[in-house]
């Protein structure tokens, strides 16, 4: 039974990963219904994210969309950073590790929620069918 | 495009957060490197989104790379989700452009806030 809800709740995160919207956010609460520490879970996601990066990645590469200037700025802080939250990770309980999540998706959801209003707002305010993306 | 020293300094504060945030909670910090590329370097939606796939990838290596030496990883679990995430993207990556992107994201954020409270239950 939890292995065919794993497939699943991978398979629902990763629609919304594929339409551009950080389908993490998303397995990561959904696994959090099996019994897994917080600490498999976020494993789970950051490993089953790599394949589809990596496909995505090349197809975005292909039609001119990834832009390489000045990414070296965010990259090298950003993967030191990385390797010291996760051993902070490590010295971290689980219970205190899901808050943090918790407090970040609400945050993320609230800013999103925020930014498709305006986006709808904007659309009917000009009159014309709204953005698709 | 130049770049003055109050950009660099943002990109790479920025850099730190959301790798800090990738690492941490193993996950998230795409949706706030977009939104550095687009603010700072004035990215459209679309190659904001790709390039920071870009970013993203080298930081859930080394995240992974942790969390794979700390023994946090369970290989059968990982697998079995990532081949529902693989098909799933295939869907996502086919439905993209047939629906409406205003909605779906509103729909998106709400499970989002959804999700978030679930986790302090």
């Amino acid at each position: 039974m939890n292995n065919w809800l794993l497939v699943l709740f991978g398979f629902l995160s990763g629609i919304i990963g594929g339409m551009g919207m950080g389908g993490g956010t998303l397995l990561v609460p959904l696994l959090s219904f099996l019994d897994m520490s917080q600490k498999t879970v976020q494993a789970i996601n950051l490993i089953s994210f790599l394949p589809m990066c990596i496909v995505a990645l090349c197809f975005h590469s292909k039609n001119h969309l990834v832009q390489k200037q000045h990414v070296g700025w965010i990259i090298v802080p950003a993967v030191l950073s990385a390797i010291a939250g996760a051993l902070l990770t490590q010295h971290t309980e689980n219970k205190v590790l899901k808050i943090c999540f918790g407090v970040f998706l609400v945050a993320v959801g609230i800013w999103q929620l925020v930014l498709s209003i305006k986006a709808m707002v904007q659309s009917k305010n000009k009159g014309s069918c709204p953005t698709k993306q | 495009m130049k770049l003055d020293f109050k950009k660099i300094a943002i990109l790479v504060c920025g850099g730190l957060f959301s790798g800090f945030v990738n690492g941490f909670l193993g996950g998230g910090g795409g949706v706030l490197i977009v939104t550095l590329l687009l603010w700072i370097l004035q990215l459209q939606q679309k190659e904001a989104q790709a390039t920071a796939l870009l970013i993203v990838l080298p930081l859930t290596i080394v995240s992974a790379i942790v969390y794979f030496v700390e023994g946090n990883v369970s290989w059968t679990e990982t697998l079995l989700t990532t081949l529902g995430v693989v098909a799933g993207g295939i869907v996502g990556a086919l439905l993209l452009g047939k629906l409406n992107g205003n909605v779906v994201k509103l729909i998106f954020a709400l499970v989002l806030v959804a999700g978030g409270i679930k986790m302090f239950l």
